[in-house]
């Protein structure tokens, strides 16, 4: 299974998680046509999202269909959580700090 | 209705190993968040995990249930009294397995239902916390 974040770390595979998000289920050709690269470079980066288990595909007679697998994504949504739970102390120390300069 | 978090992993270390892991002070502080702590695995014991890098917050605990080398129990109460307080309880549980291994489950449980953020946090933290524990346990 890849990496779910380096997965996400590139522009365009996260805008084909945006369109995926939005439909149910697109074949690459749909897709191709909404970006300016070409269609193997998109087809590369659904199988970089395909092995982060972030898309699955299937056969529908001639063509390949996708749709969205979120679930991997809660990996990154409790990783930011975490760091939030640290970030949100911080700015209320940095917060009292500057407010005590200021008294 | 409450919220668990819920992991599990298999150790490749025998159970007596594991359970020292996770009762003995000095070496909760080689793999956990927080770099101190006065734990005790005596039941009524009440101890503080502190001093997680980045993070000034205190886990305010008491041990529930000792039953070397199967189960631990621990409250686990974060966020002081302000609006943030998480009052859970953590609960390892440790079951030997084919070839001197170990499986450990892990539930944390209690949160409230709206706290998304420590919940996510949790799972998160314990996740590493716990990779950290395997390979401290690997590398001895």
């Amino acid at each position: 299974m890849g990496d779910v974040y380096s997965a996400v770390a590139d522009p365009t595979r996260r805008q084909l998680l945006r369109l995926l998000a939005d439909a149910d289920e697109l074949p690459l050709h749909e897709m191709t046509a909404r970006f300016p690269v070409g269609r193997t470079a998109v087809s590369k980066h659904l199988a970089v999202l395909k092995e982060a288990g972030l898309v699955s595909d299937r056969k529908a007679g001639r063509e390949t269909r996708y749709h969205l697998n979120a679930a991997p994504l809660r990996e990154i949504q409790e990783w930011v959580s975490f760091y939030e739970r640290f970030w949100t102390e911080r700015i209320d120390r940095l917060k009292d700090l500057l407010e005590e300069e200021n008294g | 209705m409450s919220e668990t978090v819920v992991l599990d992993v298999e150790v490749k270390s025998p159970i007596e190993r594991v359970w020292h892991a996770l009762t003995d002070s000095a070496t909760l502080s080689k793999w956990m968040l927080f770099k101190s702590n006065d734990f005790r695995p005596v039941v009524g014991h009440t101890f503080q995990f502190r001093e997680a890098p980045g993070w000034t917050g205190v886990v305010e605990c008491e041990v529930i249930e000792v039953d070397q080398p199967h189960r631990l129990t621990y409250t686990w109460v974060s966020g002081g009294e302000s609006n943030l307080r998480q009052s859970t309880v953590v609960t390892w549980t440790l079951t030997e397995a084919d070839g001197g291994a170990t499986r450990l489950h892990l539930e944390q449980s209690g949160f409230r239902p709206e706290a998304k953020q420590e919940i996510g946090g949790a799972s998160y933290g314990w996740k590493s916390m716990l990779d950290q524990l395997q390979s401290l346990l690997a590398s001895a």
